[in-house]
């Protein structure tokens, strides 16, 4: 019976099934030879192990760790809050919520139509619900009170689009019939671009919605077959 | 369990296999760096539930495949065999001294027969998870698996 080379291997690597394993062993009781290349399999994978497992149990370079230290630190809003640049939107959250307790409705204080809180999340409103789900980035008004940028889907399969509105931007993901406001960042200057600062606010937003995207954004047919199929 | 600290568990044993497919360690711990990297950006693409592990596998073999594509473009192929130790002592002096002939060797087998070494023999993965990370038949892997083994016999003076 002859034993072809791949099936050697594989039995010397314990993969194969407990019959052809039984004929594999009647072969190399029968020759030697093939015992022999059994063997040299072993001590290869051996030397092969000795020769690299000193890498696995090095410490890895601190640099690498390091990117996924920081990696850590950005939080989706959703579960906890944003502890890399707090300040100005989570005042307005801050007031909004000791003002519901005198006035229904959690809407911001001079909110220009844009968030609400129900139920633990921050929903769009307003203008800023409106841009969302009909605003295309490609047709937009010069002076649009709400600009959208980057529209994407997200691990979830959720469609997210980015946005700015005064000096506050944010990413939104549709959830129902609502954006979800995902993030929030103060400090995003609608008038400064084409020309932004590593750093900035405004690219934390970009850095953030590249993170959140599974795959690549839409250009402009794909995000209007999107919005004409209503976000679906 | 966060992904980024699953991914810090798994960093030993990626790191292990950069080493085993790239043709130097600072090459290697570039790989890994980028991975780590491209990993960030991806994770969107991970399904939670699925073995992120086998997940990084791959997306760190196709970075790797993106490399040795270039730079046979460009006319640096790989390591030719007979090339193999010059290169080894002249070029890589610390990976010579750390990893020795072995890594050597490994460093003159075509990146096909070199990733399945890896995936098999160094990383410990089943023939069908090794065939799954790489995209290919199980039939393929067995014998670009068998083919590289025995050179690398050839190579150590381990063939019979």
């Amino acid at each position: 019976m002859t034993i072809d080379p791949e099936t050697l291997m594989a039995y010397a690597d314990g993969e194969l099934d407990p019959i052809t394993a039984k004929r594999v062993e009647k072969a190399i009781a029968a020759d030697p030879a093939l015992a022999g290349h059994v063997e040299q399999h072993r001590r290869l994978a051996a030397s092969l192990r000795a020769a690299f497992d000193p890498v696995a149990a090095a410490p890895v370079p601190p640099a690498v760790e390091t990117i996924l230290r920081d990696a850590v630190k950005v939080v989706p809003l959703a579960s906890k809050p944003v502890r890399r640049e707090r300040p100005l939107w989570m005042g307005a959250v801050a007031a909004s919520l000791v003002a519901g307790l005198f006035a229904g409705p959690l809407l911001f204080p001079r909110d220009p139509g844009g968030v609400a809180m129900r139920d633990g999340a921050a929903i769009a409103r307003g203008e800023v619900a409106k841009a969302l789900g009909t605003q295309l980035a490609s047709a937009q008004a010069p002076d649009a009170p709400v600009r959208v940028g980057v529209t994407f889907r997200d691990g979830a399969q959720r469609w997210c689009r980015s946005f700015e509105t005064g000096a506050t931007g944010g990413i939104a993901c549709a959830q129902g019939k609502d954006w979800r406001i995902e993030r929030l960042y103060g400090g995003v200057s609608q008038q400064s671009g084409a020309y932004r600062q590593a750093g900035s606010p405004a690219a934390a937003m970009m850095a953030d919605a590249q993170t959140m995207m599974a795959g690549d954004p839409l250009d402009a047919a794909a995000e209007k077959a999107a919005r004409d199929a209503g976000w679906r | 369990m966060a992904f980024e600290d699953e991914l810090l568990d798994h960093l030993p044993r990626l790191r292990r296999f950069a080493h085993a497919l790239a043709r130097s360690a600072a090459d290697a711990d570039d790989l890994l760096q980028a991975s780590v990297e491209r990993a960030l950006i991806k994770r969107g693409q991970w399904e939670p539930g699925t073995r992120l592990d086998s997940w990084m596998y791959r997306l760190m073999r196709n970075l790797w495949i993106d490399t040795v594509r270039a730079e046979t473009r460009r006319g640096e192929t790989f390591v030719p065999p007979e090339a193999g130790e010059a290169i080894g002592s002249a070029g890589g002096q610390e990976m010579a001294v750390e990893l020795g002939k072995v890594a050597q060797a490994m460093r003159t087998l075509p990146p096909e027969q070199r990733e399945a070494v890896a995936l098999v023999v160094i990383e410990g993965f089943a023939y069908k998870e090794a065939a799954e990370i790489l995209d290919i038949p199980m039939g393929t892997l067995t014998s670009r698996l068998v083919r590289g083994r025995e050179a690398l016999m050839v190579r150590l003076g381990e063939a019979a």
